[in-house]
């Protein structure tokens, strides 16, 4: 870690020695670094909570990736550190080489002991078997993560618990041992013998540190009642070690699917080298050998997490099927759907008018994923039912500059210039009450914030059937349903069908006074913040009482 | 600059016994023509004075002069391999205007450092040998003048400066202009000391002189004019971050045990008589090994050889194949083939060493008659020939040693060199006159022989080192 990374961390809220908190908080790159989704809610999770105490984990790849703390943080959070798993030596490439590491002689200090291997063979054997059995274990697991399907015995993770500790993989065996190196050979020459070895060796090296790292907080980290991580990946996996170490209490949370998220990056990264497939260029079975490896790695890292989280929750039905899908037990899943502050939105409704206004809002960033064009090709068939509709585009068009260009000539060239317009980004109060509809296009998304907001006010939305869009226009199981249909939903990248959805509503007042009180039933009824709060506070007091319960079992046992 | 490699492969492809001669002798010449001329040089100065000056004051001139090497070459021992790899260095970080700088830094230090060393000496231990009266017979018993100590102590100071610019040349490859520099330098040691004759001893000693300042400057001008740079001093090569400490152990130990045995000889009384104040020579030791130096050439011509074509060229390749990327199964073929290039080297320095020394063994009594020594030496002269055939093939060890990196390696070998010839050599002077030149012979064998099992070793793990240890000091 360096040295301004220490000096930031003396600011921050530490539990001393001895002290606990009551929530442990895994997060990778998200709160209190980065501003956002996740984020945000994270705040409000702590902020809803004042009579529980956090204290936050957060995990980055390096230091340069993150500025500033970009929360003011709760009173109730006790703890905060911070740890970068990329930038530990062991996982970069060295540059250049030969004479150019004019370090020191300390670099090769055990090259005598290498040679001398021979000579002290007393000393050397009883360290060599411990490597033996450390490694054999570290092979199940290994195995664990390579088997295709299905869960994860959390018994494997012990080898990956003591990664450094005693009676483990040491750092410096894992670096400099000969049957590592034998073994990352042979697996070499098993598995892909024809990718360059450089960077099969580096891209093993750079998978495995971290792992050390997060052993050795886990082992580390303070006192937690119990322990909630808010994604899979490394901050998963630190919980699955924390989990098995301590025997405390694990949640795992996610918003999006992490693993999921992962390999459409991995299958992108210009940092993996891969050699190139000749072939369609499709995703899946065409990516080279050291890209499945990353992806395994971390559907490895996902299933770890699955297996020993109670419960895993998602933000919807859909998620919570993926779940299961990659190794989550069925009953240990469950959905708390985000919620927002009703009361924000629900003075709005009082400004409301009776007739539909022909105004098609959607609110979002300018960006591919949202599928803008999609929008404005649909506002083209709405203009030519109702010619003074208007189509609005509210949110920042500075991420994906070129995109936003093309989103505005694709206007012009469809004669939209006057019924489209690019707003910029505006407080939600301020443009929901002059909407009619509130669209969404997107091509994916978990559980979007601009519906249960656009529902909060009284806004009847038309959306793509993506996430869990579908419950919420119309509703999750049959209770839900039978509060009504809050708008319509519509096929992907079909303007069409979706203007006609929206010109539909439009004209008919009646049905769309309908579709805004069923939203507003809705969002009342399933998606409240306090609801939020009180679910997730049953859950850790649910947490609390097992743990207490185990370790009342314990007292009698021993 | 086209490299000694490239000209020799040239030779090589011809694939014609010439051109095979051809390389072999122009390899003997770059990389032995130097100390064979200093050899031949002093010896002829010496020759060709005996007459016009009395014989006991060659004599003196001659111990004084293996005096000055021996002491120069042990000073600069702790700086020239450190220093040859601060400017590799910088080489590759194509920092070139760093090395004249640092060359007048280090030469700045060493002739500092050898002026107080030589002034020092004569303050101690001259004065002290004269009170004492044990000194040595003739004229100049006192120790010589003023003015032969101060040319003493400046030949000291001249020669260390050499050997550090004979270094760095020789690691830039520049083996051509060094020996060109040599030979300018000893032909005016060499006529410039005959000239001076009249003046005796120090008329030698300041001709010798002469001559070795043109050596230096001859060869500080070809880097002035190679590397030229802003700046004109600088002493980065010191900096603790840069500099190999183990290096600078290894140079100093090495240079100290390859005269070890000769400085136990001086200095005991039985095998040893003083010359000039408190220097001291071992007639019965010194002749047979600087005679027996004189049968390395062919030796160290295979070595350059070898070394500078397949070996270069395969150790080049193995690390083309690690950096770009090539599979493991390439990266052991070429593993293998370094491997190969390194056990066809030590195999022809063993032939031609091997057959050098049989020739030379056979040859040996007519030999020294021919040179006019006694036959008494007959025996210690064919043990050295063996100890100075395994010095080459240590060299060579340790050659490829320092190619592959391991320096700590070389570290153990060179302070074992040491230690075991310190050892054996007092323990064959207990033994008696028959034992003579074993501590030395046997060191460099057991050196030899140890360095080429580890050597080995190191190949076979090659792969793994050269990734596991590059990743662990990241």
């Amino acid at each position: 870690m360096s040295g301004s990374a220490e000096n930031a961390q003396r600011r921050l809220p530490r539990l001393a020695p001895g002290e606990s908190a009551d929530v442990g908080l895994l997060l990778e790159g998200t709160y209190p670094y980065v501003s956002g989704g996740v984020s945000s809610w994270v705040h409000e999770i702590i902020t809803g909570l004042p009579d529980l105490s956090f204290g936050v984990i957060f995990l980055g790849a390096s230091p340069e990736s993150y500025g500033e703390i970009r929360y003011q943080l709760p009173r109730n959070l006790v703890h905060l550190e911070t740890h970068y798993l990329m930038s530990e030596p062991g996982t970069s490439r060295p540059i250049g080489g030969g004479g150019a590491d004019a370090d020191a002689d300390d670099a090769d200090a055990d090259t005598f002991a290498v040679a001398d291997d021979d000579g002290g063979e007393g000393k050397v054997r009883p360290r060599r078997r411990a490597l033996s059995s450390a490694l054999a274990e570290m092979i199940r697991l290994h195995d664990a993560f390579k088997a295709p399907e299905g869960g994860l015995d959390p018994r494997h993770l012990d080898a990956a618990s003591a990664l450094g500790g005693p009676g483990g993989i040491s750092l410096r065996e894992f670096l400099s041992e000969d049957e590592i190196w034998a073994r990352l050979c042979n697996e070499y020459d098993a598995r892909c013998p024809t990718t360059s070895f450089l960077d099969y060796f580096w891209t093993v090296r750079t998978m495995h540190r971290p792992l050390f790292t997060l052993a050795e907080l886990a082992r580390r980290a303070p006192g937690f009642r119990l322990v909630h991580a808010v994604s899979t990946g490394y901050a998963g996996f630190l919980g699955a070690l924390l989990q098995r170490q301590r025997g405390c209490p694990f949640i795992v949370t996610e918003h999006g699917i992490y693993t999921k998220e992962r390999k459409i990056d991995l299958a992108r990264a210009a940092w993996i080298r891969d050699e190139e497939t000749p072939g369609d260029g499709s995703l899946g079975q065409e990516l080279g050998y050291l890209r499945r490896l990353w992806i395994r790695f971390f559907e490895g890292l996902g299933r770890a997490a699955y297996a020993s989280a109670r419960p895993v929750v998602s933000l919807y039905e859909g998620n919570r099927a993926r779940q299961i899908e990659d190794g989550a037990a069925r009953e240990h899943t469950r959905v708390i759907p985000n919620g927002i502050d009703i009361t924000r939105f629900a003075a709005l409704r009082a400004a409301r008018p009776a007739i539909p206004p022909p105004v098609l809002g959607l609110v979002g960033r300018v960006v591919p994923i949202k599928d803008i064009k999609t929008f404005v090709r649909a506002m083209r068939t709405v203009v030519a039912e109702i010619p003074d509709a208007q189509g609005w585009i509210v949110g920042p068009d500075d991420e994906d500059p070129r995109y936003a260009d093309e989103c505005r000539a694709l206007a012009r060239s469809l004669g939209l210039e006057r019924a489209v317009r690019f707003l910029g980004f505006r407080p939600a109060e301020e443009v929901l009450p002059q909407l009619g509809l509130g669209v969404l296009t997107s091509i994916s998304e978990a559980l979007p914030l601009f519906v249960l907001e656009s529902f909060a006010a009284g806004v009847p939305v038309v959306a793509t059937d993506v996430g869990s869009c579908r419950a919420l226009v119309e509703g999750g199981d049959a209770v839900d349903r039978a509060r009504g249909v809050a708008g319509a939903i519509a096929p992907f990248a079909a303007p069409e069908a979706l203007a006609r959805a929206a010109v539909e509503l439009l004209r008919d007042p009646a049905r769309w006074r309908r579709a805004a009180a069923a939203a507003v039933a809705r969002v009342e009824a399933l998606y409240t913040r306090d609801q939020m709060f009180t679910e997730y506070r049953a859950l850790y007091r649910a947490a609390f009482e097992e743990a207490a319960s185990h370790g009342r079992d314990r007292l009698r046992a021993s | 600059m086209a490299g000694i490699g490239f000209e020799l492969r040239e030779l090589l492809r011809r694939d014609s016994l010439w051109g095979l001669v051809r390389a072999y002798a122009y390899a003997g010449i770059i990389s032995s023509g130097p100390w064979v001329l200093s050899i031949l040089g002093v010896m002829g100065i010496g020759l060709l004075s005996v007459g016009p000056v009395p014989a006991l004051e060659v004599r003196q001139f001659l111990v004084s002069v293996t005096y000055l090497m021996a002491g120069s070459l042990i000073l600069t021992g702790a700086l020239q391999l450190t220093f040859t790899r601060f400017i590799a260095d910088r080489l590759f970080e194509k920092a070139e205007g760093s090395v004249l700088p640092n060359l007048i830094g280090a030469l700045t230090l060493t002739v500092a450092a050898a002026g107080a060393l030589g002034t020092l000496t004569f303050l101690l231990l001259w004065s002290r040998a004269s009170a004492l009266g044990s000194l040595g017979p003739g004229p100049w018993a006192g120790g010589g003048t003023v003015v032969f100590r101060l040319l003493l102590v400046v030949t000291l100071a001249a020669l260390s400066a050499c050997w550090i610019t004979v270094v760095l040349l020789s690691g830039l490859k520049e083996y051509r202009r060094v020996m060109g520099s040599f030979l300018g330098g000893y032909l005016v040691s060499f006529g410039a000391a005959l000239a001076l004759r009249p003046f005796g001893l120090s008329g030698l000693l300041g001709g010798f002189l002469l001559g070795q300042l043109l050596l230096l400057f001859l060869m500080l001008a070809l880097v002035v004019a190679r590397y030229p740079s802003d700046r004109l001093l600088s002493f980065d090569f010191l900096d603790r971050r840069r500099a190999y400490l183990s290096l600078s152990a290894t140079g100093l130990l090495y240079n100290f045990g390859i005269w070890a045995d000769k400085l136990i000889f001086w200095f005991t009384p039985s095998t040893s008589e003083p010359v000039l104040g408190p220097l001291r020579a071992s007639i019965i030791y010194d002749l047979p090994i600087f005679l027996a130096y004189l049968s390395i050439v062919p030796g160290m011509a295979v070595f350059l050889v070898r070394v500078e074509t397949d070996f270069a060229e395969a150790y080049d390749r193995f690390f083309e194949a690690v950096r770009g990327g090539e599979t493991l199964a390439e990266i052991r073929r070429r593993r293998d083939r370094l491997t190969l290039a390194v056990r066809r080297g030590v195999g022809e320095i063993f032939k031609i060493q091997g057959i050098t020394v049989l020739v030379l063994l056979l040859a040996g009594p007519r030999l020294l008659d021919y040179v006019g020594i006694s036959r008494l030496h007959l025996q210690l002269f064919s043990i050295d020939l063996v100890g100075v055939a395994m010095q080459v093939l240590m060299l060579a060890v340790f050659n490829v040693l320092f190619y592959l990196d391991e320096r700590r390696a070389v570290l153990g070998l060179a302070a074992a060199f040491v230690a075991i010839n310190v050892v054996l050599t007092i323990a064959s002077q207990q033994a008696g006159p028959a034992f003579y030149g074993y501590g030395f012979s046997l060191s460099t064998t057991v050196t030899s022989i140890a360095g080429l099992l580890i050597t080995s070793r190191k190949l076979d793990r090659l792969e793994m080192n050269t990734f596991m240890r590059a990743g662990s000091t990241a």
